[in-house]
């Protein structure tokens, strides 16, 4: 059937200075498929658009072939255009003759006349063969869901709240607050950790449009993305809430280092978060206190540094030098990390203050010495190769931050990614936020340990990424790509020849395939909103009953007949 | 330029976003999602800023292009968001919770709507004046270095497509914003004057981003590992880090990002060829992000580079030419050294873009309220500046895309407020 309109573009000579359009004409001619070959001076002219627009329209044809320049030049343009002129996107096929032609084979015009006749043929067999993907969309729910009501979760429920979206918090323990709740300033402004949060608390309390489920534990997820169940227990009682998207925020805990520097049976050697605890109610007695960083963190165990435990031994020892007369403080670290300009000035600032600093290695962990009580710490001072006994009254055990034990769980629930380690993590580092799960973010310590301060701007920043989700009132599963319009379909599965062996299943990266059963046998069914259409599950398919029609069998098929 | 002033008009309730970095992009690209419009400033002929010049990131060791295209690419074609490239603030004030900023626009002597990137004008070029703009840009096109070109018009008779036009002259419009976000990232500093790092005194003394571009796999050398005095390969490589950082001379603030970026360029090095021995003299390393610490790990025990603590006291070319001396103490073994290097890398002399601007072009260019470092100080109030990225704090990609979502979002906050 002739119905595809063919357009060469000379791209004013820089194509048919090499490629003979004469012999292109005539080789194309003899193409059964070909309705029309016309030639223009260059498709970046308006005027040649508009010829070219008009030509499509009178002849009856149906399909178009652009011959011309490479997608990542201008071809995407053209295409574009045509896409607005009324020409519908899977109608349209694009060739390069340019760079992967004319220009690479500048020196053999005969050949490269060949190639790019091979080229076009062969784009035709694909447009003639291409089919179009199903699609489907789903209402969105313009409600949010947030699990975790850590500063995280807070700052993101009040930006969504206060742009006018609905908002479920939900939360483990009885209020909200999480970590925050515990320790007595913030680093590096040194504020009231009360203060900062008290806004907060003010606005789950007043914002009408934030729902808060105290004691509440997620059971099970269903749907997708823009139409998410969540079903979880609230108060002992099983519920269930719709939402548009969920943002996790379900933070960190810390990790005890029993047995480690005699913790646990020495009294006077405590963790980081028993010091916030004593300072906090007023307990806290010392005045030669040593901290000693990177306990239980970047060693085999746990090869990562969890990023506040130096702040936050800068906070805690500075507070001391500053505050108590005659005090003597150590901080025995492994490299202080204090990243950036503001918490470089806190370090100097501690410095300053008159704490004191010996950096230990690895293999030389500093030697606690007393029984019951801590008399002295031994440490081997790496900068002066001096071995240095420290006379203290309080031994401070930096820890880093650890996964909660159910993240795991939650994420398989999600259908998210959790690293390593046991922390959520996102795909790419230039999309920190977003999961393999469109509609699903991680912000704050759930994410990776980080400081109070840039949990609040996670959690806005994660608000924000739901913004865009929720004033959707449908989102069209095609639309599911980080580049508009370039989603290349989404899997199809022919019922009847499906032997439902589940190839496809474990196969699948983004869990977009799964078994369902139909009379007395089981076939592949495909999710649309979370196929990506990466092709996994074409190549194990062992019949074939699975295929992408943008890039179906038949045409793959076709073109390789046309290129020998 | 009809379209211009066709956005005068259009202009009132636009955030402006200075800066098209990732930081600059992300905002932008924000905020039009959420329907808002948004004028994006960027002052070199293409968006995608420093990362545009990275080859890979860190820890995945992923290309940074094919993100960051994608990303461009959306923002190029988002109805909401009007990009202007060559383009600088010049003015900006505040006017009854608004600002009226004066953006100076162009002259765009290369068309990047026609140029066709055929190449012909480089030919032609008797100063060599133009060259491809980044080679990985959407669109592709050619820019006109201003500072070598003759206004010969030879390019302008040979363009095909009519792209190229040197009469056209700077425009200066002003727009109506309801809100500024500061993007403006880094640039590397100058440091000559420090003497001790030899900045400047040899072809193979060079910074971070430009041994970034000669070994980057679309750059100079197409990822080949060479000197840059004499081609030949080199033995081995010194990275120094906190070169001009961590120094109250100099850049008193910790640059965040060139512990890792060293360790990556030692790692790709270590790649490409085994033979190149790798040292990298560090202060502190910090490695405090998702895996950072194991990718140092990794580096040093499978890729075998050196780590040395110590800050080298003096870097000076040795006087047959060929190589550098680095002296320095390793304050671990409280040994001093003086070892011979073919290239020696400084890292860490990056600052906010603004503290640049400032002392260079006073009163010639809007800034906002910055510290003595150059870092933006965000006001509040009732019209009130945000800023994301390298410029209001050093990060990172991941830091910076973070930054800016949540400068968005106290844009769309705020506005919410009002209402």
């Amino acid at each position: 059937m002739a119905n595809i309109s063919v357009f060469l573009c000379k791209c004013f000579g820089e194509i048919d200075n090499t490629i003979n359009f004469d012999f292109l004409r005539e080789e194309l001619s003899k193409n059964s498929s070909v309705a029309l070959i016309s030639t223009v001076d260059s498709l970046c002219l308006e005027t040649d658009i508009e010829k070219t627009v008009s030509l499509i329209k009178e002849t009856d044809s149906d399909k178009v072939l652009i011959a011309a320049c490479s997608t990542l030049s201008r071809g995407n343009l053209v295409v574009e255009t045509l896409i607005k002129e009324g020409v519908e996107r899977h109608k349209i096929g694009l060739v390069d003759i340019r760079e992967g032609c004319a220009w690479i084979h500048g020196d053999n015009p005969e050949d490269a006349s060949k190639k790019a006749k091979d080229l076009i043929n062969m784009g035709i067999a694909a447009l003639q063969n291409r089919e179009l993907s199903d699609d489907m969309s789903v209402t969105v729910h313009p409600n949010a869901l947030i699990i975790g009501a850590g500063p995280a979760g807070l700052a993101a429920a009040m930006s969504l709240a206060r742009t006018g979206f609905k908002v479920n918090l939900l939360e483990r323990s009885k209020v909200p607050g999480g970590m925050l709740r515990l320790i007595s300033r913030c680093y590096p402004g040194n504020e009231e950790a009360s203060n900062k949060l008290e806004p907060y608390i003010r606005e789950v309390e007043n914002n009408p449009f934030i729902t808060f489920y105290p004691q509440s534990k997620i059971t099970s997820v269903e749907g997708d993305t823009g139409n998410f169940t969540v079903h979880f227990s609230f108060q002992e009682k099983d519920s269930s809430i719709q939402a548009g998207v969920i943002i996790v925020a379900t933070g960190a805990k810390i990790f005890f280092p029993t047995g480690l520097y005699g913790y646990g049976e020495i009294k006077n050697v405590i963790t980081q978060m028993e010091f916030e605890r004593q300072s906090l109610n007023g307990s806290l007695e010392t005045k030669k206190p040593v901290f000693i960083q990177c306990v239980g963190a970047r060693n085999r165990e746990r090869p990562y540094c969890s990023t506040i435990c130096c702040p936050i031994s800068l906070k805690n020892a500075s507070r001391i030098a500053e505050d108590i007369p005659g005090a003597s403080v150590f901080i025995l670290h492994r490299g202080i990390m204090t990243p950036g300009n503001t918490l470089e000035k806190y370090y100097r600032d501690t410095l300053s203050s008159g704490v004191q600093f010996i950096r230990f290695e690895e293999e030389q962990p500093p030697r606690i010495i007393g029984s019951d009580y801590v008399e002295a710490v031994e440490v081997y001072d790496a900068i002066t190769g001096i071995t240095r006994k420290l006379e203290t009254d309080l031994v401070v055990l930096s820890t880093p931050l650890v996964p909660n034990n159910d993240n795991v769980q939650l994420a398989e629930m999600l259908d998210i990614e959790v690293d390593r380690y046991g922390f959520f993590s996102e795909i790419y580092p230039m999309h920190p936020l977003e999961t393999k799960t469109d509609g699903i973010f991680i912000c704050g310590s759930a994410r990776w340990p980080v400081s109070s301060d840039h949990s609040i701007l996670q959690g806005k920043a994660a608000a924000m990424k739901a913004v865009s989700y929720l004033r959707q009132s449908k989102i069209a599963a095609s639309t599911l790509s980080r580049v508009p319009g370039l989603k290349s379909g989404h899997a199809r599965v022919v019922p009847e020849s499906c032997t439902g062996c589940g190839n496809c299943v474990a196969a699948c990266p983004f869990n977009a395939c799964h078994l369902e059963k139909m009379e007395n046998r089981y076939i592949s069914v495909v999710n649309m909103m979370k196929c990506k259409a990466c092709g996994n599950c074409v190549s194990v398919c062992p019949n074939g009953s699975v295929q992408i029609p943008e890039h179906n069998y038949r045409m793959v098929g076709e073109m390789i007949k046309m290129a020998f | 330029m009809t379209g211009f002033e066709h956005i005068q008009k259009t202009g009132r309730d636009a955030v402006l976003v200075v800066g098209g970095g990732v930081a600059g992009i992300t905002a932008s690209l924000d905020l039009a999602d959420a329907g808002q419009s948004v004028h994006l400033v960027e002052s070199s002929s293409h968006l995608g800023g420093q990362v545009s010049k990275l080859d890979k990131l860190y820890p995945t060791d992923h290309c940074a292009f094919c993100p960051l295209w994608t990303d461009v690419k959306k923002c190029m074609g988002h109805p909401l968001i009007t990009v202007h490239t060559l383009s600088n603030v010049k003015d900006l004030k505040k006017e009854n919770g608004n600002y009226s900023a004066v953006i100076l626009r162009g002259p765009h002597y290369i068309d990047e709507k026609k140029c066709i990137f055929c190449g012909r004008c480089e030919k032609e070029c008797p100063t060599d004046a133009i060259h491809p703009d980044w080679e990985h840009l959407y669109p592709p096109s050619f820019v006109i270095d201003e500072t070598l070109c003759t206004k010969c018009g030879n390019c302008e008779k040979i363009c095909p497509s009519g792209a190229i036009n040197m009469e056209l002259k700077e425009e200066e419009a002003t727009l109506l914003v309801s809100n500024v976000i500061w993007a403006t990232g880094f640039k590397e500093a100058n440091i000559n004057h420090l003497k001790e790092y030899g900045s400047g005194t040899h072809p193979d003394i060079m910074t971070s981003m430009e041994f970034e571009e000669w070994i980057s796999e679309a750059g100079t050398n197409r990822g080949n590992i060479i000197k840059r005095s004499d081609g030949a390969i080199p033995a081995n490589i010194a990275f120094i880090q906190c070169a001009g950082a961590r120094d109250l001379r100099m850049i008193p603030s910790c640059s965040a990002v060139c512990c890792m970026h060293a360790f990556k360029q030692a790692e790709w090095v270590k790649r490409r060829d085994k033979r190149i021995d790798c040292s990298i003299f560090y202060t502190d390393l910090r490695t405090v992000g998702r895996d950072y610490y194991r990718y140092s790990l990794r580096d040093f025990e499978d890729a075998n580079i050196k780590l040395v603590r110590g800050r080298p006291g003096l870097i000076h070319p040795l006087p047959s030419g060929n190589g550098i001396a680095v002296q320095f103490e390793n304050t671990i073994t409280q040994k001093r050294e003086i070892r011979r290097f073919d290239i020696v890398i400084l890292n860490g002399n990056i600052q906010p873009s603004l503290i640049q601007l400032r002392p260079a072009q006073p009163g010639s260019m809007a800034a906002p309220r910055t510290d003595k470092e150059g870092f933006v100080i965000e006001e509040s109030g009732e019209t009130s500046d945000f800023a994301c990225g390298f410029g209001l704090e050093p990060a990172d990609v991941a830091d910076s895309v973070i930054q800016a979502s949540a400068a968005a979002m106290r844009i769309t906050n705020k506005e919410s407020d009002q209402r």
